[in-house]
This record gives C-alpha cells, sequence and structure tokens, in this order.
C-alpha cells in the first residue's frame, strides 16, 4: 500500500540524516579523543596548572606594596569556581648556602640560595621525591633554565667548564644550613629539572623538618600560588589576572588559550553537526508526514474495516526502523573509516598522538540518536493516525 | 444487539421537512437479528443514516443507542472493536483499495479476522460471478463488479449487525438477488441482522421490519 512512495523530500531527509548523523559521531569521537588527553597522565600540554605571582612595579621596590598572598588572596582564589586547587608555595625561613662536594667532579663554586616547597601533586617532574631524616640526601629539583644560564652565560664569560645534566645529577652538593642561631651542612642531590617551575624545590617534608629547627621565627606569607583550573577557563583566568594584578609565564597561558580554542572549534562543529541533524529530523518527521497525507484515505478504510491504530502506526514504524537503521549503521561505519583513514593518519602526520578513546561511545551516541529518530516519528506518526482515525 | 435511535437529526437535514414517519423524527429501537429495510428516495439521508450508526460521522442532535450506551462515548478503540466483531458495512462509495486486486481486498479484511478460509472466499466469488476479476485491480473493475467485491469483502468477520448502503445500485435484478441470498445465508450463519437501505426495490426479498426516511 505504501509503495511507490519514493520522493525528493524523501531523499533529502535521507542524506541530510546521514550528513549530519555521521558529522555529529565524527565531532563527539574527536572531542572524547581532546578528552582524552586533558585528563591522562602524560598529557600533550600539560594539566592546567599555572603558577601566579604579583607583578612587581616600581611601588614594590620602593616597599610601598608587596607581592605576598595574603590569607584573604588565598581564600579569594579557593572561592572561584573555574579553580579547583591552590597550593601556596611555601619558603624556607632560614639561609641556604651550597658548595660542591669536593671529588665528585663539580668545580669549586659557594652560592646562596633559596628553597621552596609545593605538594607533591603539582610537580611535573617524575623523581623519587621522599625524604626523611634518615635519608642519605636531600633531592633538589632545579628549573631546566637554570643549567642553561651556567652552561651557555656564566660558564663561558667565566671560562669555566660546562656541566651536563647527567653530571649535575650525579655528584652531591654540600647544602649549608643558617637560621635560628644553628648553623649545619647535608648532603642535596639534583634529582631532575622542572620545565615548569621556576624555583628551587626541595621535598616539603625536608621543609617542614628545617624550618621546625632553622626558623627565625617569621610568619612567610607566600609570594607565588599554584592554581590548577578547569578545562577551557581561559577567559576567567585572564580576568583574575587583571583583577589581582597576576603575573603568570607565558607559556601556560598560551596552553590555556590552546585548549579553549580547540575546545570552542570542535564545540562549534558538533554544534553544527546537531543541527543538522535535528533539521533532517524534521525533514523524516515532515516526509512521514506528507506519506501519511498520501494515504489517508487508505488509513481511513483500515481503520473502517476494523484495523487497529497501533497496527498501522507498527507498519510505518517498521519501514522508518528499516529506513533509519540503515542510515545508523552507514553513518557509524563512514565514520569508523574517516577516523581510521583520514583523522587519524592527520594526525600522525602533525605529529599528534592521541589515547584513541575508542568507538563505544560514539555507537551508543548512534544508537540514542537512533532512538530519538524513532521515537519522535512514532508519535507524530500515531498522532496523525488517530487524527485521521477519529474523523472516520 | 439492540440500536435505538432518540429524536436523533442530523445538522444537514435539519432545514427539511420530514414526513410523520420519518425516522429522523419519531425514532425507533430495533432489536437484531432482524432483517430490516430502509427505504427512502435521494437525499433523505440514507448514507448519514448508514455513517451515524457507524460511527463514522457526529454531526447530529439527539441520541444514538447501541446496547443501551450512548454511541458517542465510545472510543476509537471501541469503535475498532466493534468493526472487527460486531457491525459491519458496505458503504454506498465502497471504500475498496484500488491499486490493489479484488483478492488482496478481500484478504486486507480476512488477514484481520481469519473469518473464512481461502476456498470459501473464493466460493462466494463464484457465486457472486467475478472468479475471473481476482487478480484485477479494483479500479479497473466496472461498479457493480466493484460491489461485488464490498459485499463479499463486508462478509468476511462476524457481525451481529451488517450496513448496507444501496449495495445493488448497479446490479441487475437477478444479480441483486443472488448477492441478497449470499448475504441472507450468512447472516444465519452469523445469528446477526441486518440494514439495507434501498431506493424502493425490495429485491423480491421478505424483510422483518421496514423504516422510513
Amino acid at each position: 500500500m505504501f509503495r511507490n512512495s519514493t520522493n525528493f523530500q524523501f531523499v533529502f531527509a535521507t542524506a541530510g540524516a546521514l550528513v549530519g548523523l555521521t558529522a555529529l559521531l565524527l565531532s563527539f569521537n574527536l572531542m572524547l579523543d581532546v578528552r582524552s588527553f586533558h585528563s591522562s597522565e602524560k598529557e600533550l600540554f600539560g594539566p592546567n596548572s599555572v603558577v601566579i605571582q604579583k607583578k612587581v612595579t616600581k611601588l614594590t621596590t620602593i616597599g610601598m606594596n608587596n607581592t605576598e598572598f595574603t590569607p584573604e588572596d588565598i581564600e579569594m582564589l579557593r572561592s572561584k569556581e573555574f579553580i579547583t586547587d591552590v597550593a601556596p608555595f611555601q619558603s624556607a625561613d632560614f639561609k641556604v648556602g651550597i658548595s660542591e662536594v669536593p671529588g665528585d667532579g663539580l668545580p669549586h663554586f659557594y652560592a646562596d640560595m633559596f628553597f621552596q616547597a609545593i605538594p607533591d601533586r603539582f610537580m611535573d617532574v617524575d623523581v623519587d621525591w621522599s625524604w626523611n631524616e634518615n635519608s642519605e640526601y636531600i633531592p633538589i629539583v632545579l628549573p631546566r633554565d637554570f643549567i642553561m644560564i651556567i652552561n651557555y652565560g656564566f660558564a663561558q664569560s667565566q671560562g669555566i667548564n660546562q656541566i651536563s645534566e647527567e653530571l649535575l645529577m650525579a655528584a652531591r652538593l654540600t647544602i649549608h644550613i643558617d637560621g635560628n642561631g644553628k648553623k649545619t651542612t647535608m648532603i642535596g642531590r639534583v634529582v631532575g629539572f622542572s620545565q615548569k617551575i621556576s624555583s628551587i624545590l626541595v621535598p616539603e617534608s625536608f621543609l617542614h623538618y628545617a624550618n621546625g629547627i632553622y626558623s627565625n621565627g617569621n610568619i612567610i606569607n607566600p609570594s607565588r600560588v599554584f592554581i590548577t583550573t578547569k578545562d577551557d577557563s581561559y577567559g576567567e583566568l585572564e580576568e583574575l589576572m587583571d583583577e589581582m594584578n597576576l603575573d603568570i609565564s607565558q607559556a601556560s597561558i598560551d596552553v590555556a588559550k590552546i585548549k579553549t580554542i580547540i575546545t570552542v572549534v570542535i564545540g562549534i562543529f558538533g554544534v553544527a553537526a546537531l543541527l543538522i541533524m535535528l533539521l533532517s529530523l524534521m525533514g523524516f518527521v515532515q516526509y512521514s508526514q506528507l506519506m501519511l497525507s498520501k494515504v489517508s484515505y487508505e488509513i481511513r478504510t483500515l481503520i473502517r474495516i476494523g484495523y487497529s491504530v497501533k497496527s498501522i502506526v507498527m507498519t510505518f514504524i517498521i519501514q522508518m526502523i528499516v529506513i533509519f537503521g540503515i542510515i545508523t549503521v552507514c553513518s557509524i561505519v563512514i565514520m569508523m573509516i574517516v577516523n581510521v583513514l583520514v583523522v587519524n593518519v592527520w594526525l600522525d602526520e602533525n605529529g599528534i598522538h592521541l589515547e584513541k578513546s575508542g568507538m563505544g561511545p560514539s555507537v551508543i551516541l548512534a544508537v540514542l540518536c537512533f532512538g530519538l529518530f524513532i521515537g519522535s516519528n512514532f508519535l507524530s506518526v500515531r498522532k496523525t493516525i488517530f487524527k485521521l482515525g477519529k474523523s472516520s | 444487539m439492540k440500536l435505538e435511535f432518540k429524536s436523533v437529526l442530523p445538522f444537514p437535514l435539519q432545514d427539511y421537512h420530514h414526513a410523520e414517519e420519518s425516522v429522523w423524527k419519531k425514532g425507533f429501537a430495533l432489536n437484531f437479528p432482524s432483517r430490516v429495510m430502509l427505504n427512502a428516495s435521494s437525499g433523505k439521508g440514507k448514507s448519514t443514516f448508514v455513517n451515524t450508526v457507524y460511527g463514522v460521522r457526529f454531526d447530529y442532535d439527539g441520541t444514538v443507542l447501541l446496547d443501551d450506551k450512548d454511541i458517542r462515548q465510545f472510543s476509537l478503540h471501541d469503535w475498532i472493536e466493534l468493526r472487527k466483531k460486531s457491525i459491519s458495512v458496505v458503504f454506498q462509495d465502497l471504500q475498496l483499495f484500488g491499486e490493489l486486486t479484488a483478492w488482496e481486498n478481500l484478504q486486507i479484511k480476512n488477514k484481520l479476522t481469519a473469518h473464512k478460509t481461502d476456498d470459501e472466499i473464493m466460493l462466494m466469488l463464484e457465486k457472486l460471478g467475478i472468479p475471473d476479476k481476482k487478480n484485477q485491480t479494483c479500479k479497473t473493475l466496472s461498479l457493480g463488479q466493484q460491489q461485488r467485491v464490498a459485499i463479499i469483502r463486508s462478509l468476511l468477520q462476524p457481525y451481529e449487525l451488517l450496513l448496507l448502503d444501496e449495495p445493488f445500485s448497479h446490479l441487475d435484478e437477478q444479480n441483486s438477488a443472488i448477492a441478497l441470498d449470499l448475504i441472507s445465508t450468512e447472516t444465519t450463519k452469523n445469528n446477526g441482522g441486518f440494514i439495507l437501505t434501498s431506493l424502493g426495490s425490495k429485491h423480491g426479498f421478505e424483510f422483518d421490519a421496514e423504516l422510513k426516511l
């Protein structure tokens, strides 16, 4: 009875549904991939952790304001919705100097220093970071820039030998500690270099211990704070920088910016795909309405000779299930092919390695869309047939 | 089954003058099984009568009762059940599926009710003289042939009441008598009754009652 029902509207609705669903699945899949490198340990861009500090101004230099974060400032940061973690840097409240351990291969030197500590969860280098009173040495992490300055600036101008990272890490250092009227020396060792944190870091446990013995009793407000922000919160971060007159390393801002842009772009793609989907859904509903109005005489007559609304609706819906089932399967297949042959190849060529998140969620999304299509068509068809039945 | 009209007057017929004995005025109550003739000239509302009883149109004043229940209260589902099991019809405009063959038209009904075997349906076609039209699409059949298909279709279900709206208008007297004989036989088998509307001819049949419009 519903033969000869192929027409342009059907072709357009089918094509629209196919394109829309495929695009939706692709963007959804890509979005998942991007999420996966947001959340995995070894990330492309690193976590959304940035070090913030207040800008040093002319007033600061003459002592009119300072760059410390007061407890109120910290509380304010914690209350921000887009900041998920706040950790102030802790500083040593004693004097620190380092010199070589004779015989370990370093030239003779002595330098005044400072120590800071951050919670372990913010460490961006994977090193053995444990320390207790019986430890052989104090682990130290230096900024990677530090060795650059030594080797390509300081060493050349002073005529001393350059030091490799390996040598620096192999050699022990003598740590001179002076505070609270007591002096001592301990052994330290450079265990790693941080890309992100421009400070000289020691384990929190050591700093607690040493501050307990050698502290001069000053209350030191932190001048640098570690914060972790949510994804896509570049805008809020920038606002906060203006508000508190903050300094943030440009590199970490760029990362936040790139992440935000990527997410927004994929989001827009996803929204566009969703719109195409909805349009084609409307197309299908229209198509089924058209089909129904073309066969309204037949439907009315079927109801007049005793066919139930349900059985007529089912006849329609089974057709819809077949048509849209084919569309859904095609979409999934196309998405997989595009993923393997285009997206992955393109990512490889551009040197981006993503942890692929698998097709499972996309397939589930496809099935949900299938359900949505069938459901909405079912409701629309049933309403119309019921109306036809009532008017018979 | 009891069919009762109480002061029923369709909107389109309100301005006409109706005779004293017209069912539109005085109403009636009939108990089925019985064979009833509804006699009236054109334009008096025969089709309106059939369509009203069949629950197809509701544009009337008054009350139609089926087994003492107001048919306005029936849901679509109730009507569909009635049309499957209790009330059958031959519409004046037949309402066949023109794109389908005569056989398919009959099968569409019989599939729903499983009332007759294929052989029995074939026998009916033979009795009404159109076995050779079985595989012809209905739109290519003559009106008389279409009428016979519609009559057979109306017999492919159990019924207590069969409504026949001028079913013989394109049949000659002889074929009308054969068709009426078939209808009567089936009605007896179903232990049901029918209302046959006609322009006046009784087709040589003895009716239990006669209504006038």
